[in-house]
């Protein structure tokens, strides 16, 4: 850490001495996501794109690297910063019933998932692994399944328990017939995700594996209560989601709303920990120019790093759902061309 | 003869690369104060000059910053108590 050193010398040769320390920190990394958990590789050339996010639900097979995915063990290993959502949630209902198998010569029965979420009226509530499923230790066969993948795999990566707590927990959850509201449910979560956090930390995990908790960090109240110093304790970073779907949406703006809560909100400890924007985008249907738009957003990440509170580290670009590319060129153009820019180089 | 004092503070923890960064000086020795001389010359026959003015500093003070990853800062300003510095992160 550099250190500035002042000295006042008066015309006797008395001294006072003083230090300050400060920090240079790196280029803010800037980061992809293409729709499918695709192969970004096509995507990524001859542009300044240093991080990726995956989807993975601890129900599938095969977690790390992923089905016909060999490629993100060598994106890893070439240096791209990788951030593993890990989920609960049960992607597909087809299946959704319990499951054995073999790891390490261990057989384990994992039970079908009992818990639903995302429960928005008119909708079909995705299944997920409950929380108390997870706290009496029925799900540790999945654990140890991803466990066994990773430390295979060998690239340290940033694992992101749940993808958005708040979009899980909106509505409410159910487990095994009892139902949650959705204070409740981030308690219970929060419960759980401790668990899971202290069971991989207990374990061999490869060098640079770091955590972080799931948010879409679109509700105070619930990034609050999602992320207390004890949790905080065992994780890298703070994570929340970045999205402009109105016109009057400035990079800015959306890029600050959740830190501004956090920095009033969370503790020390919280405080202390950089941020992970693990999706961020713009919707063509109320900013087609996106292109305009994902142009304002370096100036935008280096006026919130400027300020006091946590560091904006890491932001990838959802290329799907709301943050789709439509024209894809001309946004991936306008992507790359942001990743030249301070604060990301 | 008293001890100088002096406290510093930069205006960020943490710069990104390229950033403008400031350091604040805030210094004082209770010693040291600001003098004027009046000089005015008289002759023989009782004729005096215009008086002249000079100013000067009673045990002066003087300020030094060293950066030891080598960044080199700049005084920005200097009023006798506070001075500010710029560097380039």
């Amino acid at each position: 850490m550099p250190r500035v050193t002042v000295t006042v010398r008066d015309s006797g040769g008395r001294t006072a001495t003083t230090t300050a320390d400060y920090q240079v920190g790196s280029p803010v990394l800037g980061g992809y996501y293409l729709s499918g958990n695709g192969n970004p590789i096509a995507d990524l050339a001859g542009g300044n794109i240093r991080s990726l996010t995956q989807y993975r639900s601890f129900a599938d097979g095969y977690l790390f690297p992923g089905w016909n995915k060999p490629w993100l063990t060598e994106l890893g290993a070439a240096g791209m910063k990788i951030n593993m959502v890990l989920e609960l949630k049960h992607y597909g209902a087809s299946h959704a019933r319990g499951q054995t198998f073999r790891v390490n010569g261990r057989t384990y029965t994992v039970p079908a998932p009992a818990m639903t979420i995302q429960q928005r009226p008119g909708t079909t509530w995705p299944r997920a692994y409950g929380y108390g499923q997870v706290l009496s230790g029925q799900c540790d066969g999945l654990f140890a399944r991803a466990l066994a993948q990773y430390q295979e795999m060998g690239v340290g990566v940033n694992l992101q328990l749940a993808s958005e707590l708040d979009t899980d927990h909106e509505f409410g959850t159910t487990e095994a017939g009892r139902a949650y509201s959705w204070a409740e449910s981030d308690a219970r979560a929060v419960a759980a995700l401790t668990y899971i956090v202290t069971w991989f930390k207990a374990r061999s995990l490869p060098a640079g594996t770091t955590f972080s908790v799931g948010a879409g960090g679109f509700d105070r109240a619930c990034y609050q209560r999602t992320h207390p110093e004890a949790l905080m304790a065992k994780l890298d970073f703070l994570q929340w989601n970045v999205y402009a779907t109105s016109a009057t949406h400035t990079a800015l703006a959306r890029f600050r709303r959740t830190k501004d809560w956090a920095v009033a909100d969370l503790g020390p400890i919280a405080l202390s920990r950089p941020v992970l924007i693990a999706e961020w985008g713009v919707r063509s249907a109320e900013l087609p120019d996106q292109a305009a738009w994902i142009g304002t957003v370096p100036a935008a990440v280096a006026a919130l790093n400027a300020e006091q509170g946590p560091r904006i580290v890491q932001t990838n670009y959802f290329n799907s759902g709301w943050g789709r590319l439509v024209p894809k060129d001309a946004g991936l153009a306008a992507l790359k061309l942001a990743y030249t820019t301070r604060p990301y180089v | 003869m008293a001890t100088p004092t002096v406290t510093v503070a930069l205006n960020a923890a943490v710069y990104a690369p390229g950033d403008e960064m400031r350091l604040t000086v805030t210094y004082s020795d209770t010693d040291t104060c600001p003098a004027t001389v009046t000089v005015v010359l008289t002759d023989v026959r009782g004729h005096s000059s215009a008086p002249v003015q000079m100013t000067a500093v009673i045990d002066p003070l003087t300020l030094t910053v060293v950066d030891d990853s080598g960044r080199a800062w700049t005084k920005l300003s200097d009023n006798g108590a506070v001075a500010d510095y710029r560097a380039v992160a």
